[in-house]
């Protein structure tokens, strides 16, 4: 911001100091290429020239001329010389700005690109949380639902395994049957449950009696 | 009139047979007496009588003459006891040996009721054990029940073998 205002006072300066010397340089110009005419009816100064001679006056005017011609080469010298060195100024300084503009984009452009990126990391970031928690969801939900399929077949083969061993251990006792042999085993089932039948009389002699 | 009855009579048939043989004997008693009364000649012999038949009116004299109201009497008792007696019906998963028979009726009148009744039945599909069944309850205790009942653990045994 400093450079720019210092810039800015330096060109009206030149501009200024411009001209000046243009209108220096314009003036002695008029003068020079249109003297003045004198009104006629204005009383004259008395002039030199009629009492100088004519080589005198001609010497003079050539020298004027001479240095009017070198104090003009000068003027344009030195102009030329301002201008070069403001331009070359101008040039440093609009490199200066420009190189200040740039850098000063570049580090904000820097800026929201490292904002962008921080942000889009967050949102990753947030998205890669949230598809994990999914997939994790998803996996256990998958092997609870395989865990309960599994189970389900378990218990199918077992019902059809107990169905068939039933099955198979009913037909083939059916044709073996010795009571001989149970006679110990029946009498003990009965003394286990006698309790129960002597309960049973008592009941059903109580309406009775 | 008490009676004990014999372990031969265990079922309701068997006493009811009994009762049939005696109310044919007090019949035939019946028309003895009176032709012994009325004439001297012989008379018909008496019916055919089981051992048990034998037995109760071997039992009956014992005490007392044989008459027709002791006849009767013993009759009633016998009509009492088919109609009050207790009754249990025990059915296994084939047609019971008469050893069976005694051992299981024998233990019935020991340990639950002297005069109880048991009825035998069999039921091939029951494979083994039996089926008590004794006033409005059914004890199952059959070898197929077991079976069934244990079917939910055969597959844990078979993965242990």
């Amino acid at each position: 911001m400093g450079g720019g205002t210092f810039l800015q006072i330096f060109l009206l300066v030149d501009v200024f100091i411009m001209g000046v010397l243009v209108a220096v340089a314009v003036r002695h110009a008029n003068a020079h290429f249109r003297p003045a005419k004198h009104e006629a009816g204005k009383p004259q100064p008395a002039v030199a020239d009629e009492h100088l001679p004519t080589a005198v006056k001609e010497h003079l005017l050539k020298t004027s001329q001479d240095q009017f011609q070198l104090m003009l080469e000068r003027s344009i010298g030195q102009l030329q010389h301002n201008l070069g060195d403001t331009s070359e100024q101008i040039n440093n300084l609009i490199k200066n700005l420009a190189t200040e503009v740039v850098s000063s984009e570049l580090e904000q452009y820097r800026a929201n690109l490292g904002r962008l990126h921080a942000q889009a990391e967050k949102d990753l970031g947030g998205i890669k949380q949230a598809m994990d928690g999914y997939q994790t969801e998803l996996r256990a939900q998958v092997a609870q639902e395989l865990e309960a399929e599994k189970q389900q077949l378990i218990k199918q083969i077992d019902t059809k395994l107990s169905d068939a061993v039933g099955s198979f251990l009913i037909e083939t006792l059916q044709h073996n049957v010795d009571l001989g042999s149970q006679a110990a085993y029946l009498t003990a089932v009965l003394e286990e449950h006698k309790a129960d039948f002597i309960r049973e009389v008592a009941d059903e002699a109580q309406p009775a009696g | 009139m008490k009676l004990n009855l014999q372990a031969k009579v265990s079922s309701p048939q068997d006493l009811r047979a009994i009762t049939l043989e005696v109310r044919q004997y007090a019949q035939w008693f019946s028309q003895y007496s009176i032709k012994k009364r009325v004439s001297s000649s012989k008379s018909d012999a008496p019916p055919p009588m089981s051992e048990t038949g034998v037995a109760l009116i071997k039992e009956l004299t014992d005490s007392k003459q044989l008459s027709q109201a002791g006849l009767d009497e013993l009759i009633a008792a016998l009509e009492n006891l088919e109609t009050t007696s207790p009754r249990i019906t025990i059915t296994l998963a084939a047609a019971a040996p008469n050893s069976l028979k005694k051992t299981l009726v024998a233990w019935c009148r020991e340990q639950i009721e002297p005069n109880i009744l048991v009825d035998f039945r069999f039921n091939s599909t029951l494979l083994g054990g039996m089926v008590v069944r004794y006033g409005s309850h059914v004890y199952d205790w059959s070898f197929r029940r077991q079976i069934l009942a244990a079917r939910g653990s055969f597959p844990e045994i078979l993965r242990r073998v």
